[in-house]
């Protein structure tokens, strides 16, 4: 059973007034002690707790800011919680950004296996998977080239298949993504709509709140670090749009 | 303590070690990506650099080229290796910035996968200068055999101060630079250019409390007379080794969870 438990979750960040502190200014602290320190602390994400079990599929809507994010580097691991607690149970895909492990002087065939492994695949299954991933970007004939000279679309559509090549138990989306041509947004739709599906549980971010009624059958909304309102998608979403419109 | 957060890193990275494999070969490969010789200016480049050194010190020094070169080179090894982890160690967080910020990777894959990488380079050009200090009369012997060990504990000693250095740049930026001035002057205080037994007065007592010497002569004694170093050269070599190992890991298990604030 996967499932993932927040339990007073709070991530702190440390605001610099200036800019980086260098070592000049941290020895002349020590001398100025009493001094007002240059920073503050800011909660991204502040106190909050949830619980999403098996088969559930939550969205998560807030202002920019609203800590929306954070929360969801910190499902990742990317973030530590610097309060409270995180616990997942499940294997993870973590597709906050696609194609961000990519090396630009790699080929995509280096960068199948750079990135699989960064992605948590291991060797056997990226041998395996390899022809599919290639097959399904429809880059054979550039495998070999070197991903800085890709266009955009193609760089997506390498990414997009290489994240998308295992079948994750728990799928944390920052934003649906799908890009290349005509032809290709429509294949990568099929297959995003397959892979939410079949994932046990599903946590997507957007602003897209017509996405989040049709992906979507529970709403987190978040304002300034917190949780303002958790439930039934639809009736979160009329709440959190009408309170745009005031 | 330690030993507990030891273990769960080898844990981690042990789970990783399919990504360390690709960070060294990223490392290792892109370096010298559409140069026409490839790989081999690996080797080529720390030869051509000490051949050139060799020719002026040994005229400058007015001692004879082949023994001179011999014994130049067989100090270059552990110095190169550690000059050049120390120095990258500074950008092993920095240039990983986008990954760091966008996936969970046991932070410590960065600077292992620097230090391993250098390491490979490391070995390799120690077998290309081998041949070329037998033809100049080096002695073959089994000492030599001592080699692995040598590198071993250069490598614990080095990784230790590295590890250090990566977490200290990602919190002040300015050590990069610190760090390349640091090593210029700590490589004079080293004798790898010159015997200690050349110098006299204050610099003596300073060269003589390098840490860095019993790795040096750790080379020196298998390469360059063929025998084994001494056991007092060993012990300080291990318990260097081992002090640095423990602080840069000390250091490490304090910081690793602040470093992706602060990127």
């Amino acid at each position: 059973m996967s499932s993932i438990t927040v339990n007073n979750l709070s991530i702190k960040f440390r605001i610099y007034h200036d800019r980086s502190p260098s070592i000049k200014d941290y020895i002349s602290s020590f001398f100025k002690a009493h001094q007002k320190s240059g920073y503050e602390d800011f909660f991204a994400v502040n106190n909050i707790s949830f619980e999403i079990k098996q088969g559930e599929r939550v969205g998560i809507v807030g202002h920019n800011g609203a800590g929306k994010s954070s929360l969801l580097k910190t499902l990742c691991q990317v973030y530590e919680p610097s309060l409270g607690s995180v616990v997942v149970d499940g294997r993870v895909a973590p597709l906050l950004e696609i194609g961000a492990g990519f090396h630009p002087e790699f080929t995509g065939r280096e960068n199948i296996y750079l990135n699989g492994a960064i992605l948590g695949y291991n060797k056997d299954q990226l041998q395996q998977l390899e022809s599919e991933i290639i097959a399904f970007s429809e880059l054979e004939d550039f495998i070999d080239t070197p991903v800085k000279y890709y266009s955009t679309g193609m760089y997506l559509r390498l990414a997009f298949s290489l994240a998308t090549a295992v079948q994750p138990e728990i799928l944390i989306l920052d934003e649906m993504f799908a890009g290349g041509d005509a032809a290709f947004i429509k294949k990568a739709t099929d297959r995003m709509s397959q892979i939410v599906d079949q994932a046990k549980i599903m946590i997507l971010v957007s602003h897209d709140t017509k996405k989040l009624r049709t992906f979507c059958n529970r709403v987190i909304w978040m304002d300034h670090g917190q949780i303002k309102e958790d439930g039934e998608a639809n009736a979160v979403i009329d709440h959190y749009l009408q309170s745009g419109k005031k | 303590m330690m030993i507990k957060h030891f273990n769960q890193q080898l844990i981690e990275v042990s789970k990783f070690r399919f990504v360390l494999q690709q960070l060294v070969r990223q490392q290792l490969i892109l370096r010298y990506r559409r140069t026409a010789l490839g790989y081999v200016w690996t080797l080529i480049n720390p030869l051509l650099m000490m051949s050139v050194t060799a020719v002026v010190f040994s005229t400058l020094f007015k001692l004879e080229l082949k023994t001179y070169a011999v014994f130049l080179f067989a100090g270059m090894i552990p110095w190169n290796y550690f000059n050049s982890s120390i120095v990258q160690s500074g950008s092993a967080f920095i240039s990983n910035e986008s990954l760091i910020k966008k996936i969970y990777l046991p932070k410590s894959l960065f600077p292992l996968s620097i230090s391993l990488g250098i390491l490979i380079d490391s070995v390799l050009s120690f077998f290309a200068l081998l041949l070329i200090i037998l033809a100049l009369g080096g002695q073959f012997s089994w000492a030599l055999l001592f080699i692995p060990v040598a590198f071993l504990l250069l490598f614990f000693f080095t990784f230790g101060i590295a590890l250090v250095f990566s977490i200290v740049t990602v919190f002040f930026r300015d050590m990069q630079y610190i760090v390349t001035i640091a090593m210029q002057a700590l490589f004079f205080l080293t004798p790898v250019m010159y015997n200690k037994a050349m110098l006299g007065g204050k610099v003596a007592v300073l060269v003589a409390m390098n840490p860095i010497n019993p790795f040096i002569e750790m080379f020196r004694f298998p390469l360059v007379s063929g025998t084994l170093p001494s056991v007092w050269v060993v012990t300080q070599a291990i318990l260097f080794a081992a002090i640095s190992m423990v602080v840069g890991f000390f250091v490490f298990i304090c910081n690793e969870k602040k470093i992706v604030f602060r990127l």
